[in-house]
């Protein structure tokens, strides 16, 4: 699956990352103020989160060979 | 745990159909309390901010230029001619209409005008600093404007400013009515699972189309308004006429245009060449089923010989550079893209991918629904509007999302504005309530362990196929249609155990539904006509006809209504 790497030194908390996710792969940790990669699985490597992130304190490593795509029926 | 929220016009989606239908609610009465209810974050979700960045206007032509043109080349006249007369007269102002909502964010001229491109321009030469030079033919009688990627945050902030109210994380599960008429709708948050019950007086639904969670940019749209519109009793119109297809590649899932000039199959045939019309104008439908039939054949796997395709000197300019419109924000958006693509390409295989655009939310020229009081804006009614006829979405003229959501929005809004004004709140059912919330907390108490993934997976199955969705034919469209029944059996199985997975059962629910309208539509209409081919009716039809899907009884009903071509004023070929 794609890998989201969070750097939790660079990370300042506002939430940027959290609202980008258009499709709720990524929660909020109120507490610690910091994203939670809840539901990798469901990525599609959209790349908004790593774009409008200010610090550049997150990254998307897409894997294309997990995405979920019915490559036995095509036609 | 129900938080209950009063408001007079409720809009249902915050990408920029939602927003261009409450900034002009507002304008047209502001007194009125005007609320936005997003299931993401209004300003950063949705479609709006992810594709090209392009929106179309017409230019130096007239609207009835635009209407003509379309309807004998793309629509095939089964068009709702006013919808379609009105849209093009829109297209100019909306173009304007969003710069100054985004705070400036088309890409301009020096002298303050919008950059624009007629679309499908021929590259002639390089400036010298490498930069292509277009001969601005007249190809197509509209042009092209561009927009910075990061746009619906500021139109957000303008809609704030302007005194629209935002309540994000809230996904919308039903529509509530009293005597028919629209009240209000349930939704939950999602993070929480908190219940929100909103009364209103007007509702627009901006929430999008069905796409099937297949190609990974459409991935958000997945037909929640569709089918609580369907739960709600609204009618629907052109579901057959979808889903769209791209081109691409198994190896990054990325899309590519023109492709039909250089598709190969792998004894080294073009066969993608013969179906390029001699107007450009996109992806065909034709060039799909001629995939089908070589790769039935045996002919495959198909090759995309990309440094044979004419238009990549203009799609490239347009769509991922800053050859022709400055916009840093967009171009570090298709860098992280197509780095990550292109990087992992090895080899040209080709393959169609199930974009969807699945939108027959039956609407009017007001943009009213069939529902009194619910009103619709965006890719949720794009086919429902009727207006751009025998096509699937993007109706073969790229630009057309953006300049079809600011246009639906531009009139969604005003008319749920006008209709509240003059309506009282109509009772919220405390029964529909908990009907809804029994069935969207069903998952939670399933004794199946079935996965919503899982689930997703079956869908593409069925959804994806060309045999099934573009090149059809009864008994492949019949079979499709009893896996679906089998897929919708097996929904009491499927357990969730928090809101995003509740958010997934429900979706899938929404999946099903619209298989179900897309299949029984595409069996009753027995013709082919434009982006609409059955291989055991390879021709059209002498009649121009809508199918038409209701709710009768709790299940889906198909029906034809007549285009009714004496009342418009083009009378077709």
């Amino acid at each position: 699956m794609n890998k989201i790497i969070v750097n939790k030194e660079l990370c300042k908390g506002c939430k940027d990352c959290y609202k980008a996710c258009f499709i709720d792969v990524i929660k909020w940790d109120a507490q610690a103020k910091k994203p939670i990669i809840a539901y990798p699985e469901e990525c599609v490597h959209c790349m908004y989160c790593e774009l409008n992130c200010p610090e550049r304190a997150i990254k998307v490593i897409p894997d294309y060979a997990s995405y979920l795509f019915p490559r036995e029926n095509i036609i | 745990m129900t938080e209950r929220l009063d408001t007079d016009v409720l809009v249902v989606g915050g990408s920029l159909a939602g927003l261009a239908s409450a900034i002009t609610a507002k304008e047209q009465n502001p007194a009125l309390d005007v609320t936005v209810v997003e299931k993401y974050t209004s300003g950063y979700s949705g479609k709006a901010n992810r594709g090209a960045g392009i929106i179309l206007l017409l230019g130096d032509y007239a609207p009835e230029d635009f209407a003509q043109f379309y309807m004998k080349n793309i629509g095939l006249y089964l068009n709702n001619q006013t919808t379609l007369l009105k849209y093009a007269s829109y297209l100019n102002d909306s173009v304007a209409c969003i710069d100054k909502w985004s705070g400036g964010k088309i890409d301009k001229f020096d002298d303050g005008s919008f950059r624009t491109l007629k679309w499908a321009s021929k590259v002639v030469g390089r400036k010298e600093d490498g930069k292509p030079v277009f001969d601005q033919e007249n190809v197509y009688p509209w042009t092209l404007a561009a927009i910075e990627l990061d746009y619906i945050r500021e139109v957000r902030r303008y809609a704030r400013k302007a005194g629209v109210k935002f309540v994000d994380r809230v996904g919308m599960v039903d529509l509530l009515t009293d005597d028919g008429k629209a009240a209000g709708i349930v939704g939950y948050n999602i993070d929480d699972g908190k219940q929100y019950v909103f009364g209103a007086k007007s509702v627009v639904f901006a929430c999008g189309n069905q796409c099937w969670r297949v190609m990974p940019m459409w991935s958000a749209a997945r037909g929640e308004g569709i089918a609580a519109a369907f739960r709600a009793g609204a009618k629907f119109a052109n579901c057959e006429f979808s889903p769209f297809y791209n081109w691409t590649s198994l190896e990054h899932f990325e899309s590519d245009m023109g492709v039909e000039y250089a598709l190969y199959n792998d004894k080294g045939e073009n066969f993608g060449v013969k179906t390029v019309k001699p107007i450009h104008s996109d992806i065909n439908a034709e060039s799909l089923a001629e995939y089908y039939k070589q790769a039935k054949a045996g002919n495959g796997p198909m090759h995309y010989r990309d440094d044979e395709n004419p238009l990549n000197p203009y799609t490239h300019s347009m769509l991922a550079s800053d050859a022709f419109y400055n916009r840093p924000y967009s171009d570090r958006f298709w860098g992280y893209l197509f780095f990550n693509a292109f990087s992992q390409k090895t080899n040209d295989v080709v393959v169609p991918g199930l974009v969807g655009e699945f939108n027959p939310l039956w609407v009017d020229e007001n943009m009213a629904t069939s529902i009194p009081g619910l009103f619709a804006a965006g890719d949720v009614c794009v086919g429902g509007s009727r207006a751009w006829g025998a096509v699937a979405q993007p109706g073969r003229h790229r630009g057309s999302g953006l300049a079809f959501a600011t246009f639906s929005g531009r009139v969604a809004g005003p008319s749920a504005a006008d209709h509240a004004a003059g309506a009282s709140q109509a009772a919220v059912s405390d029964d529909q309530v908990a009907a809804t919330d029994a069935r969207f907390m069903a998952p939670t108490k399933s004794a199946g362990n079935v996965k919503t993934m899982d689930m997703v997976a079956e869908i593409q199955k069925v959804m994806q196929p060309l045999g099934n969705s573009l090149y059809r034919e009864e008994g492949r469209l019949k079979a499709a249609l009893a896996k679906v029944e089998d897929l919708k059996a097996m929904m009491p199985q499927v357990k969730a155990d928090d809101p995003h997975h509740l958010f997934g059962a429900n979706e899938l629910h929404a999946e099903l539904l619209c298989s179900e309208m897309f299949f029984k539509a595409s069996l009753e209409r027995k013709e082919t006509l434009g982006w609409f081919i059955r291989e055991d009716y390879p021709q059209a039809s002498d009649k121009l006809e809508w199918v038409i899907v209701e709710n009768k009884g709790g299940q889906v009903a198909v029906s034809k209504e007549p285009v009714p071509l004496d009342t418009y004023p083009y009378k077709g070929c």
